[in-house]
């Protein structure tokens, strides 16, 4: 590639070609002003503020759209474009209402920032009058169209960054101005309340609502989201100790200035008046407070006391997938240590296990293969028992614009419409349950047909023969029976992914959280490896995860089988570096899973439980078998921001920080670390779990020699394989160049410890096991899962009071002739029964199930729907079926 | 051009929509050959087919809508069977143009770009139609009528047979 040299404010500079003049004046530190220009947007010339002066044209040119050329001579701040952006300004303000004295956009305005620095006091032309037109009834954004300036940024981040299309422009000249369809308000329109366009918005035309705290931020904080596994960078805006305001950390690679509802509005659950502020002890079944220090001397004595009388593994930590790396370092060397149990466990158990062990076992990596930016370079991208749109916002954004701008061709399967389905090229909708089916199904036609890979399987993996011997039975007419799938879309999906050059699998909860999950990611893994589609750019296995940090809570090894770095516990090399570096002996036997701790609690033979930010009780299957467990413990001490229903059990309840409190580290979906960053004090009493852990360990007599994260992060770094600083696998360094590396140091950097150490990725056959059929009186089968406007158990989402407000209650969904054939209308309230149990709620009537099928939400606390399941475990993960159930609907009448 | 109303017609059969869309399937630069396709077909574009036709041609519904109150020629409610056009041109304003529109007006009992209840007459004006010697004019469907006065709208309004 040729540079390109011209004359800029009489300097030369060169650029590449296909650069515009904007990107090589802002590069040379020369600033010309834009209003509609953002780095993650298509440039689209309108405000016009960035035109420069070339000799050789007689106009001037809008900087931001003309691509450089040989020769130019161009001059960025000459009398007549400095005449000319005065006048665009100008006439901005002439239509624009002289309402800056009580604007909450305040400093941010960017109108006003050019204006004054332009030097721009009274406007000479007449003005224009505006009446504001605020018209949303909802609490996230309002807008005042009497403050745009037609600058399109909203327009184009609603389109190419989050590809919702809720708004365009509608009308012509003056008319003209941004609308939704058939100009309804927002609410009543597509759009997700994603508050990207309010981040992108250069004036007060579109600003949050019903903020919590108002006020100018006096800083800000980069940090990363804590809702969901996608790991958005965040910006926190802070005065006076509070958040007063969330936007997207425009420099992050995961979210690439985007953001979605939780990220954007549900930060508020940080100042939530619910917050625990001090410890608490219950005394005669009420909560008294009590001082740290008698906390941590009642906790230490306590576990002291059943550790001597009962042995170590009467004791069980269950950790925590919302805590930081370092904290989850910090727990299980707690347990292995302080308590000399291996009976430690964290929350990915209930929602992702099945996808770390199906993943080590078949490519020896416990990890997304590839990073965001990878899987949208995909060719073909198969999305399976996911939701990513409302899951994992960042990934559901990245898939839409694969689709959309890059002419990637989605194959989903999922029995159930999504916000993807109008994506997707070909959509499977197999009957629940039968994943396995139909992923051999496919396989075999891959092999069958010949299109796999045959250098790939011969070099790098091993088992081929015994796949292809037991794909056999797995004939079309046998899959098309078994999973609903006519047989020849089994053939073309086969086909659409073998033949794609590169192609990825995204899959979520709804193959995890089923009893055959762990089967299911094998066989996906078998697909991936078949066709050679992993391990390089633009192909490889996206796992998403539910909580902020899952993926790093079981990197830290809060696991029960597993050291920190996935080592084994019988690996002796691995256990004399921690036994020499925590200076004590390591226990031997593999600990208890999270469900084996409530069985083992409930027989009796777990005494005491320590348990951080997770929330079984909402969580778990059987709620009332896990709070009769915990009931039943002698001594139960929960840490946790709130007083959820698990901390309602425990003896003791100590105060947690939440993200925004302490430093640290998340790992993403992507295996990317990145930076946890302190923005506010500690509310009340409330402590970081770091300093809990280290405060009891100390109390125990195993003082542990961190005075900060900053130091756990160094022994991790240390010690930890697949953190150590020479494993870190950049994939993106190599394209953007060491400028990137240098400014994205704090970014994180992904990780990727496949494949195994002997190169080779190994094949497994999984054999299609029949889901359970329905039982008797219970004919329709319940899909439960993931909604938009909540996270995971709803533990943390449902504390911003904004999402509460806006989704207050859980329904069911039901299909429109299931509906007419039962009697049941929209809104009408209904009892859901299971085998296990039945809840209370109401019906909404959607287009979007098969037949004889419901959804629902998992995330509403006053609707727990876990208590609908019956304990399944899934084999080798032990996880438990959270997903499908039968059921049966009773109405229940206005009278009661 | 107002921003898309509320769709008038909700029986509307929009069957015939998908048939004009296979020609242009998932081809986004079909838009507009498109939108005039089913304008032809049923004199106006029913906003209810706009999600169709955006989900035919990979576009988003916004889009859609945006390019039709773009120009002036797509309409989003039912027009009258015969479309009167008043000209506004300089010429015509000179020769009294504006009372033949007021005239009109009056006849139809419309303002300018309604349409009568029975559907019969839409009133529209445009800028000039390139005919200034014969001033003021008038357009009904695709004849032009020049010289107007008043006499001449009555009678050319009350014709029954058009």
């Amino acid at each position: 590639m040729e540079a390109i040299t011209i004359t800029l404010n009489g300097v030369e500079v060169s650029g590449y070609p296909g650069m515009t003049i904007l990107d090589l004046a802002r590069e040379s530190g020369v600033e010309i002003p834009t209003l509609c220009h953002d780095p993650h947007l298509a440039p689209s010339g309108a405000c016009r503020l960035c035109l420069v002066e070339e000799e050789h044209s007689t106009g001037l040119l809008p900087s931001c759209i003309t691509t450089l050329r040989p020769g130019m001579v161009v001059h960025t701040h000459s009398p007549r474009v400095k005449e000319h952006r005065k006048t665009i300004i100008q006439l901005m303000l002439a239509s624009h209402p002289d309402t800056c004295m009580v604007c909450d956009k305040g400093n941010h305005c960017e109108l006003r920032a050019l204006a004054s620095e332009m030097g721009i006091g009274l406007v000479g032309f007449k003005k224009i009058p505006q009446l504001a037109m605020i018209e949303e009834v909802n609490p996230f954004l309002q807008r005042d169209l009497s403050k745009c300036i037609l600058c399109a940024r909203c327009i184009r981040a609603d389109q190419e960054l989050v590809v919702e299309g809720a708004i365009d422009y509608a009308g012509r000249g003056f008319t003209s101005k941004p609308a939704t369809l058939n100009n309804v308000p927002m609410e009543k329109s597509e759009c997700t309340f994603c508050g990207t366009c309010v981040a992108l918005c250069p004036t007060g035309a579109l600003m949050e609502r019903e903020k919590p705290f108002h006020g100018t931020s006096a800083s800000t904080v980069d940090t990363i989201c804590p809702f969901c596994g996608c790991g958005c960078g965040i910006r926190l805006e802070v005065k006076d100790n509070r958040i007063v305001c969330v936007r997207p950390d425009m420099s992050s690679p995961v979210n690439k200035g985007a953001l979605c509802i939780k990220g954007s509005y549900g930060y508020d659950f940080v100042h939530s008046p619910d917050r625990l502020t001090t410890p608490l002890f219950k005394v005669n079944g009420s909560f008294q407070k009590i001082s740290w220090e008698q906390a941590i001397d009642r906790i230490a004595s306590e576990l002291k006391r059943i550790k001597a009388e009962h042995g170590t593994d009467s004791l069980a930590v269950f950790g925590s997938s919302r805590c930081t790396n370092e904290e989850n370092y910090l727990l299980q060397r707690f347990a292995r240590i302080a308590l000399g149990t291996n009976n430690i466990d964290n929350g990915s158990r209930m929602h992702s296990s099945s996808s770390r062990v199906g993943l080590g076992w078949a490519i020896g990596s416990c990890v997304t293969t590839g990073s965001l930016d990878e899987l949208e370079q995909s060719e073909v991208i198969v999305v399976i028992g996911a939701n990513p749109v409302v899951s994992a916002p960042a990934v559901g954004y990245a898939l839409k614009r694969a689709v959309r701008f890059k002419g990637a061709r989605l194959l989903l399967i999922d029995p159930r419409q999504t916000g993807l389905s109008h994506f997707a090229h070909l959509w499977l909708r197999p009957r629940i349950g039968t994943d396995v089916a139909l992923l051999n199904g496919i396989a075999r036609v891959i092999i069958d047909e010949r299109l796999f890979d045959e250098e790939f399987v011969s070099r790098k993996t091993e088992n081929f023969a015994e796949l292809a011997r037991s794909l056999k039975t797995y004939t079309a007419e046998r899959v098309t029976k078994l999973t609903g799938v006519p047989g020849q879309d089994v053939q073309l999906a086969a086909r659409l992914f073998a033949r794609a050059e590169r192609a990825s699998i995204v899959y979520g909860n709804g193959v995890t959280q089923q009893v055959t999950g762990t089967d299911a990611v094998m066989a996906m893994a078998n697909l991936a490896m078949l066709t050679g589609k992993i391990g390089n750019r633009g192909n490889g296995i996206f796992a998403l995860q539910r909580e902020s940090n899952a993926q790093g809570a079981c990197d830290m090894g809060s696991l029960p089988d597993f050291l920190p770095g996935y080592q084994c516990l019988d690996d002796a090399k691995a256990r004399k570096t921690f036994e020499e570096r925590w200076g004590n002996h390591l226990p031997d036997n593999a600990g208890l899973t999270a469900w084996e701790m409530i069985g083992q609690a409930e027989a009796g033979n777990i005494k005491g439980m320590f348990i951080v930010e997770e929330n079984p009780v909402s969580g778990f299957p059987s709620p009332e078998l896990v709070r009769k467990a915990l009931s039943s413990l002698q001594f139960l001490v929960v840490a946790d921001m709130f007083l959820t229903e698990t901390a309602k059990l425990a003896t003791l309840v100590l105060p947690a920080s939440s993200f925004a409190e302490k430093e640290g580290s998340f790992t993403n979906f992507e295996g990317r670390v990145q930076s946890v960053c302190k923005a506010i004090e500690p509310l009340g009493d409330s402590l970081p779990e770091w300093e809990i852990i280290r405060r009891l360990s100390s109390q125990m007599g195993y003082p542990v020699p961190y005075s900060s994260p900053q130091q756990i992060k160094e022994e991790i770094e240390e010690i930890a394989p697949l953190y150590q600083r020479m494993e870190y696998a950049d994939l993106e360094a190599d394209e953007r160049g060491p400028a990137s590396l240098r400014t994205n140091h704090s970014r994180g950097k992904r990780l990727y410890g496949g494949p195994f150490p002997s190169g080779f990725e190994r094949f497994s056959a999984v054999e299609f096991v029949p889901p359970d059929e329905s039982e008797d009186g219970y004919p329709l089968t319940l899909l439960s899962g993931s909604v938009l406007l909540h996270a995971g158990d709803g533990t943390i989402s449902s504390q911003s009071w904004r999402l509460r407000k806006q989704s207050p209650h859980a329904w069911v969904e039901i299909n429109e002739t299931d509906a007419k054939d039962l009697g049941f209308n929209d809104g009408d309230a209904v009892r859901m029964v299971s085998p296990a149990g039945s809840v209370s709620t109401i019906i909404r009537v959607a287009s979007t199930l098969p037949p004889r099928t419901l959804f629902m939400p998992v995330s509403f606390q006053d609707c727990p729907v876990n208590g609908l399941f019956d304990v399944a475990l899934d084999p080798r993960s032990k996880s438990p079926s959270l997903k499908r159930c039968s059921v049966r609907l009773e109405r229940i009448d206005a009278g009661g | 051009m107002p921003v898309v109303e509320a769709d008038v017609s909700s029986e509307i059969d929009l069957g015939p929509v998908d048939q004009l869309i296979d020609k242009y399937r998932q081809q986004r630069w079909g838009l507009l050959p498109l939108l005039q396709d089913v304008q032809g077909l049923y004199g106006y574009i029913p906003p209810r087919a706009i999600p169709r036709i955006a989900s035919g041609l990979g576009l988003f519904p916004s889009q859609v809508q945006g390019v039709i109150s773009f120009y002036a020629l797509f309409y989003t409610s039912p027009r009258g069977k015969n479309v009167v056009r008043v000209c506004r041109g300089t010429a015509c304003h000179v020769r009294g143009g504006k009372t033949i529109l007021k005239l009109v007006k009056n006849e139809l009992g419309i303002e300018e770009g309604e349409t009568t209840a029975d559907f019969e007459y839409t009133l529209e004006t445009v800028a000039c139609i390139g005919i200034c010697a014969l001033a003021p004019n008038m357009v009904i469907n695709n004849t032009t009528y020049g010289q107007m006065n008043p006499r001449k709208v009555a009678r050319l309004l009350n014709r029954k047979d058009r």
